[in-house]
């Protein structure tokens, strides 16, 4: 690991603490563990919250969450005592019970740590450029995810306009994929109406969703043979640089030629459009 | 056959996009990636530039591109409440696009950060 001026050591001088409802592999490589109790994060973290600012808590709460109050002490000391904390979360704490609240929560912890130390919190990413999906949906829009264009401009709602939502509820009535294969990792109602409703599958490969959708155009793997931008976790943007030649049009190519035969349709607002000429 | 090398390739397997890699390729398939972990060997190593699958299908019967871009432009228009969702292994470009035409649509948004 990286040898810096302030930590000459590297990684003897950093500390990982690994919180899982498990003993997964990674805890061989951290220094210390913590197995919280399953559906106890929200609470785990609000004690750490009152911890930091030396309020009171009591012992059935901690027991609760299944982390002893020594290493919670611990744990806070250390947190403290840190010259650059970052914490790192996935999708065990936005996907179990509490959901958003969970995060919520993480992030309040980073921010008040920060009257201490500096503390970052940062989501950790499974696929390839959703970081970038992100930070283009923000630019474009002012929103991060979930977003409905419905009234002519963006409103932001997740649990109202997420995808899996809004599949269960059967909300939308055509769907278009593209770099994802909801096919194969969604539950299964949300599945159902996927294969109930039109969609449109953009994908470098016959994918689950492919043999359930209306329409499935290849197109040229990202990275590969298919050359732009990526984003990495930090929010970072990289170029790719595709080592092959594809047969394949591009993602953006067949995305900008099916808005474009939507373009030459009438509007679908009946008092016209009120968003901008151009698009930067 | 054409044997290059090219610096600083970037992996988009993961969200890690680790940029220091080293990619030996011919013209068909790429055949060492230095500097990669286990599942960036393994993605760039897979491809080919073979075409296996069909350019486009409708209705799982194989169609043209332009055939296949007409019916989904069909589809997103007539449809009340269009969902445009994923955008994860792609790139910023496709990605812009994509905001652009749900707009266009007056449709809904969503990447695979909501899951
Ligand atoms: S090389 Fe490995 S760690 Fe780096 S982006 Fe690719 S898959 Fe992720």
């Amino acid at each position: 690991m990286q040898k810096s001026r302030f930590l000459p050591r590297g990684r003897k001088d950093r500390t990982m603490v690994l919180v899982d409802i498990r003993e997964t592999k990674s805890v061989k490589a951290a220094d210390i563990f913590l197995q919280v109790r399953p559906g106890k994060d929200f609470e785990l973290l609000t004690i750490l919250r009152a911890m930091i600012k030396d309020q009171p808590i009591s012992d059935a709460e901690v027991a609760e969450t299944g982390v002893s109050i020594e290493a919670l002490q611990d744990l806070v000391a250390r947190m403290k005592a840190a010259k650059f904390g970052a914490m790192f979360f996935g999708m065990g704490l936005s996907m179990t019970r509490g959901k958003h609240m969970n995060s919520a929560a993480l992030l309040t912890l980073a921010a008040e740590m920060n009257a201490f130390t500096k503390f970052v919190a940062m989501p950790m990413r499974g696929h390839g450029n959703v970081t970038g999906a992100d930070v283009i949906m923000r630019w474009q829009t002012g929103y991060p995810f979930g977003i409905s264009f419905n009234r002519g401009y963006p409103r932001y709602n997740p649990g109202e306009f997420s995808t899996v939502d809004v599949l269960v509820r059967g909300d939308t009535d055509c769907v278009f994929v593209i770099g994802a294969d909801p096919g194969a990792t969604m539950p299964q109602p949300a599945i159902d109406h996927l294969a109930r409703v039109p969609t449109i599958v953009l994908d470098p490969h016959v994918t689950h969703t492919s043999r359930l959708a209306k329409v499935h155009i290849t197109t040229a793997p990202a990275g590969i043979s298919a050359p732009g931008t990526a984003y990495r976790m930090d929010e970072i943007p990289l170029p790719l640089r595709p080592a092959l030649k594809s047969s394949y049009p591009t993602d953006e190519e067949v995305t900008r030629r099916i808005k474009e035969a939507i373009q030459a349709k009438p509007d679908w607002m009946v008092e016209g459009p009120q968003r901008l000429e151009t698009q930067v | 056959m054409d044997l290059k090398v090219i610096d600083h390739a970037t992996c988009t397997f993961c969200g890690c996009v680790c940029d220091d890699i080293q990619l030996h390729a011919d013209d068909t398939r790429i055949h060492k990636a230095k500097g990669a972990c286990v599942l960036g060997k393994a993605w760039f190593l897979n491809h080919t530039t073979e075409r296996n699958c069909p350019a486009a299908l409708i209705d799982g019967k194989e169609a043209t591109v332009e055939e296949a871009i007409q019916v989904a432009a069909d589809l997103l228009y007539e449809a009340d409440m269009p969902l445009v969702y994923g955008m994860s292994n792609t790139t910023c470009e496709a990605q812009r696009e994509c905001v652009a035409m749900a707009d266009l649509l007056g449709g809904l948004l969503d990447s695979h950060t909501s899951l």
